[in-house]
């Protein structure tokens, strides 16, 4: 049996069972009306390879929301959308792992915050087999800031290049906009965080007794 | 006392002989020796001796001792002001009342910690719901112990990304102002972004 064959054997598997559990997620929490079309959605980015998990979720929310029936199918049909725009930005940034769910997922929400899409390719370039997706979010929160786009993505690749990953670049932002309260402008405020790559501060972490009075939320499905 | 009569006490000296008592002073005679026989018969310790004995005997143990005093009858008693007393009967009645804490969460490599802060002045209940709750309410609500109107709650979450919305008296849906991330909801409002860290970093 050839490997294509497997695949199609365990797709056509494994999307029918995954479209019975996200109905069964979805049954009671949204119009009824929409049940099919959203089963549709679902099975089609399964098929696809994309992350479902953002779609149950964009309907749950709906439903949750009080999202009349029509606008929640076109809100989780505009979520596929942007997580099939952001699977073909990775890929054609050359990530090594574009359909990887938790990456393929923050990357949508990054230009959902309107990022420029060019941005993946210059980010993926010096983060090779790295998520891309917190530098994005961190260039977001700058521009969010009224930071232009280019010093801020300028900033994210040099604090790559010194070797911060993952969820520090939030902290690079985090730094700049501290910078900026403190009554430094835009370009002095990138000038000292540049200055102190890769040493920003973390954030703090939580007091002891933070942890020690947290709560466990009842358990949810693993994230994407 | 018992009188002892002259006659039969000059037979005891052994100045007279027996033969001079009558009948009754015969009886007491009797009686006198049948005693002082008795006395001779005894064993012949003396008080220093017994002291001694009674001193030399090994003390008991102290299981023998505490067995002792808690089979014993004791008297105890406290002398306690009423205004301590009514203090104490408020304290034992408010952990009686009081929930205690649930266990500190154990948080595994993948979790981590959000705090939320809300400022919603006369609202009657503020609750988080979002992608970690799969938007079902109920699971995270927030408290005003002050009633300052200041709602705060502590959570454990999955590490990664999450959107989420304050719910204000159950039906009026705000982003978290103190959120800083902001996404668009598909639905004409703005989700807060989170981006939850491992504790154990």
């Amino acid at each position: 049996m050839s490997w294509r064959r497997v695949v199609a054997v365990v797709a056509a598997t494994v999307v029918p069972l995954a479209a019975q559990d996200a109905r069964d997620r979805l049954a009671g929490r949204v119009p009824p009306s929409t049940l099919i079309v959203l089963d549709s959605i679902l099975q089609d980015a399964a098929r696809e390879g994309l992350p479902t998990e953002p779609l149950i979720q964009k309907a749950l929310e709906g439903g949750a929301k009080g999202i009349d029936a029509d606008r929640i199918v076109a809100a989780v049909g505009a979520s596929a959308t942007q997580l099939r725009s952001a699977r073909a930005l990775l890929a054609s940034a050359g990530e090594s792992r574009p359909g990887d769910p938790s990456e393929v997922t923050a990357v949508a929400a990054a230009l959902s915050r309107g990022v420029s899409p060019q941005l993946v390719g210059r980010l993926t370039a010096v983060l090779p087999g790295e998520p891309t997706g917190p530098a994005l979010h961190a260039v977001a929160d700058l521009v969010g800031h009224g930071f232009p786009e280019d010093s801020s993505v300028d900033l994210m690749v040099e604090a790559a290049r010194l070797g911060l990953r993952g969820l520090r670049f939030l902290d690079v932002a985090a730094a700049v906009v501290q910078q900026l309260q403190r009554g430094h402008s835009r370009s002095a405020a990138l000038a000292e965080v540049r200055a102190l790559l890769p040493h920003v501060p973390p954030p703090p972490r939580p007091a002891p007794t933070a942890v020690s009075h947290a709560r466990r939320v009842a358990p949810t499905p693993a994230r994407p | 006392m018992t009188h002892i009569d002259p006659q039969v006490h000059r037979v005891l000296d052994g100045e007279l002989p027996a033969d001079a008592l009558t009948a009754a002073q015969r009886e007491q005679l009797a009686a006198l020796q049948r005693a002082a026989q008795v006395l001779s018969d005894l064993p012949r310790a003396s008080v220093a001796s017994r002291v001694m004995a009674e001193v030399r005997r090994p003390a008991p143990g102290v299981g023998r001792r505490l067995t002792h005093w808690l089979t014993e009858r004791h008297t105890i008693s406290i002398s306690v002001r009423p205004v301590w007393s009514l203090a104490l009967a408020a304290v034992l009645a408010a952990v009686a009342v009081i929930p205690g804490h649930e266990p500190a969460p154990v948080l595994g490599d993948q979790e981590g910690i959000a705090q939320f802060v809300g400022r919603f002045p006369g609202a009657k209940s503020v609750e988080v719901v979002g992608s970690f709750t799969d938007w079902q309410s109920g699971a995270i609500v927030l408290r005003d112990d002050n009633h300052d109107g200041i709602w705060r709650g502590t959570v454990v979450l999955p590490v990664g990304q999450h959107e989420y919305m304050f719910v204000v008296d159950g039906e009026r849906w705000v982003a978290d102002p103190l959120a800083g991330r902001y996404v668009d909801d598909g639905f004409g409002r703005e989700n807060a972004l989170l981006f939850v860290r491992p504790v154990a970093r």
